[in-house]
């Protein structure tokens, strides 16, 4: 799809995206190390699910690069492919950032699709991990490592 | 030509020329007439031919490129086809020591074969090639496709920022490419000579860099093309350097993005397929071999990948789930004919032969001596000033060591009263056989970019420490989606120990600068060029910021006679030799 063709379908589709980033910048204003904002990701994960953890699925599609390009914004997709009406959240975690968690993204069935896009901080090489909340308490998850490098030897 | 029968039953045997009939009387009568016949001969295969060249690094006129003497990878890689040298290379492939295609494919007996076989490449013996297989296919049949990194390497090219090549391209027809070192000259510059380029530009992974860019898929350029050859409609995707902005400085694409994409790599291949209905998708690319190995597994529906980046001279193709890959070398060493037999919509069959442009046994093309005539002659004066000698061999290559690059720490650390000198681990350059002039053109070919700057500035120990296991992880790391592709960078003034094999951030040990243990609270002078580094520096030195040529020549010019020790300053743990057959261990 084009940008344009974007924009004149836009009340159509919803813009979930605009939603991530004004999150993200709250978040990344307080990752700061040893802040008292710092929660781990195993925390983090605990919060987000209830305490239940979260099951690996294909059915979250995450995608990031492999290598940053810059690690101040490095941007996620995630797509979940399972019915709006069942899913609630859909949350952004780092494994190493001092705040893992990067995004929350509630969801209403009028989103039309279970996909968000923003762009997170990372502090350094970890693995990205996006969780789907479903209405039924249960969640799914997928996971990638992102590297965050100086480069300059290619 | 100086050949005689004894080598020419070498050449004809490495190239498969001697048929069932034995022909030995054949071989007699066409020993001293050997020509560019014997190394273009191929059985035909379908109506389809693709020619592939990649990573000509701008070298327009033939030259001695020494193949690596040590490839080290991390153990699952081992003995793989992208990390192969020597005589695991030869054992590979099939190859007969000491013939032209040992010669042009690995370091063995490197000096003596120079001798006999002469440099390699050049454009005109390459158009020499491509004209004869054009003639012989038909035109019409035949596509040139360049995998990029092909307008940076040498004077010539940084001189005209990039248009002497783009003349070279036009001339060799190529019709497609794909870019890395190319957008080291900016944006700008990027745009202005694509307008000159008569090839098509193609990128699928290169979009603009704001948020909703990758949403809609905006690619930079056109992320396909598809040409109608021999009858059947070819779609060739583009794919540029996935890490251009982290391997060279973000400013010369400030506002592009990068990276593999495999994801709209996979929609491409299905939208070629399902909705213009080709009958063949190709993949331009300039990703590595190991990196392009990754992509085969991971999407499907791709033909063949004619890969690039990583300078494998690749003999054979492989075919991983149902994608073939080929790479033909680096520096104009090689061209790639691929011929396809294409019925119903599908790839049928195909046949490869990645043929040896040997300088000395095919005939250069006037039109193309001229052409390099005319962009050499206005910078003949200072490119062709022989500055000193060198005694031993000065290559380019290997993991961690190599005689040209220590020159170049030598040089810096000489001007620049640093403690320790840092050289990129590139894999492009020039050989120097031993007891040849250098010329300053030699070290243009060593250091022509766009950034030339020495920085000086300083680091703590603990920082150098830590900059090396990143740059280590970038090479050694088992997964090849997380490699850059290049070779370690080359320290002067420090020595460690490596365990190739160890975890991310673990591999490091026994560092020492200039003898002494490293403390890791000191700062350290450093030099650096050609990359990043200075960035993670401080106190910088603005008034001693120089081009690495400039301090090259200047050393070179007072020392005269360059004898370069072969002793490597890094001790792997964990392996054994210097070209690791498979079985992990050598």
């Amino acid at each position: 799809m084009r940008r344009r063709s974007f924009l004149k379908g836009l009340s159509a589709v919803p813009a979930l995206a605009l939603l991530g980033n004004v999150q993200l910048l709250a978040e990344a204003k307080k990752a700061k190390p040893k802040s008292k904002n710092a929660i781990s990701f195993k925390k983090a994960l605990e919060v987000v699910t209830g305490g239940k953890g979260a099951k690996e699925s294909d059915k979250v599609q995450l995608i990031v690069p492999e290598i940053a390009e810059n690690g101040a914004v490095v941007p996620v997709k995630v797509n979940v492919d399972v019915p709006i009406e069942k899913v609630k959240s859909i949350h952004i975690l780092t494994t190493k950032n001092s705040n893992a968690r990067a995004a929350d993204v509630f969801l209403t069935p009028r989103n039309g699709k279970a996909y968000f896009a923003t762009r997170i901080k990372l502090s350094g090489t970890q693995n990205v991990v996006a969780v789907a909340v479903l209405k039924d308490g249960s969640a799914i998850m997928a996971s990638k490592p992102v590297k965050v490098t100086i480069g300059g030897c290619g | 030509m100086n050949i005689d029968r004894r080598d020419f039953l070498h050449i004809a045997a490495a190239l498969g020329l001697l048929g069932v009939s034995g022909g030995k009387l054949h071989a007699k009568k066409r020993a001293d007439e050997l020509k560019a016949d014997d190394i273009l001969e191929f059985d035909p295969v379908g109506k389809v031919t693709l020619l592939h060249i990649c990573d000509m690094h701008a070298h327009l006129k033939p030259l001695y490129w020494r193949e690596p003497s040590t490839l080290i990878s991390a153990k699952n890689l081992v003995g793989t086809p992208g990390f192969l040298c020597g005589e695991a290379f030869l054992e590979f492939y099939g190859i007969e020591p000491n013939t032209l295609e040992a010669y042009f494919d690995t370091y063995l007996n490197f000096e003596e074969l120079a001798k006999k076989f002469g440099k390699m490449g050049g454009v005109a013996h390459m158009k020499t090639i491509i004209d004869e297989i054009r003639r012989d296919r038909g035109k019409d049949n035949v596509l040139l496709l360049d995998s990029g990194d092909t307008w940076q390497g040498t004077a010539v090219a940084l001189k005209t920022r990039g248009e002497a090549i783009v003349d070279a391209q036009n001339y060799l027809g190529v019709d497609v490419m794909v870019g890395h070192w190319e957008f080291t000259y900016g944006k700008e510059r990027v745009m202005e000579l694509l307008d000159m380029l008569e090839a098509d530009f193609v990128s699928q992974n290169i979009v603009d860099n704001d948020p909703f860019s990758d949403t809609f898929e905006e690619t930079v350029f056109k992320p396909y093309t598809i040409k109608e050859v021999g009858g059947a409609k070819i779609g060739i995707i583009g794919q540029s350097f996935p890490f251009t902005s982290t391997a060279n400085p973000k400013r010369f694409t400030e506002g592009w993005s990068f990276g593999l994409r495999l994801d709209s790599l996979q929609g491409y291949v299905d939208e070629l397929r399902k909705e213009k209905k080709v009958d063949c998708v190709v993949m331009l690319s300039h990703d590595g071999f190991s990196v392009d190995q990754e992509v085969a597994r991971k999407v499907r529906g791709i033909d063949f990948i004619l890969s690039g980046h990583t300078h494998d001279p690749g003999p054979r193709p492989i075919t991983i789930n149902g994608t073939t890959i080929i790479i033909a070398g680096s520096h104009g060493k090689f061209v790639g004919r691929l011929d396809i037999d294409i019925a119903k919509g599908k790839v049928k069959n195909f046949a490869y032969k990645l043929i040896p442009v040997a300088s000395k046994l095919i005939e250069a093309d006037k039109k193309g001596v001229e052409l390099v005539e005319k962009w050499y002659k206005p910078y003949n004066k200072e490119l062709m000033q022989t500055i000193g000698k060198t005694k031993g061999t000065l290559y380019k290559r290997d993991t961690f060591y190599s005689t040209f690059d220590a020159l170049i720490g030598e040089a810096i650390r000489d001007r620049m009263d640093c403690e320790i000198a840092f050289t990129p681990g590139y894999r492009w350059g020039t050989t120097l056989l031993p007891g040849d002039d250098i010329l300053v053109d030699n070290v243009y070919e060593m250091t022509a970019i766009t950034y030339p700057e020495v920085y000086t500035f300083e680091l703590k120990g603990a920082r150098i420490a830590q900059l090396l296991e990143d740059i280590a992880d970038n090479v050694f790391n088992p997964n090849p989606l997380y490699q850059q592709g290049g070779d370690m960078s080359r320290l002067t003034g420090i020595s460690y120990d490596i365990k190739v094999n160890a975890p991310t951030g673990k591999r490091i040990s026994n560092l020492k600068v200039n003898g002494k243990e490293l403390d890791p609270n000191r700062n350290y002078v450093v030099s650096a060029w050609g990359g990043n580094l200075q960035n993670a520096g401080e106190k910088l030195r603005e008034d001693k910021i120089k081009p690495v040529y400039d301090v090259v020549t200047e050393y070179v010019k007072r020392k005269g006679t360059i004898d370069i020790s072969n002793r490597s300053n890094v001790n792997v743990l964990d392996v054994a030799c210097g070209c690791p057959k498979k079985g992990g261990v050598c």
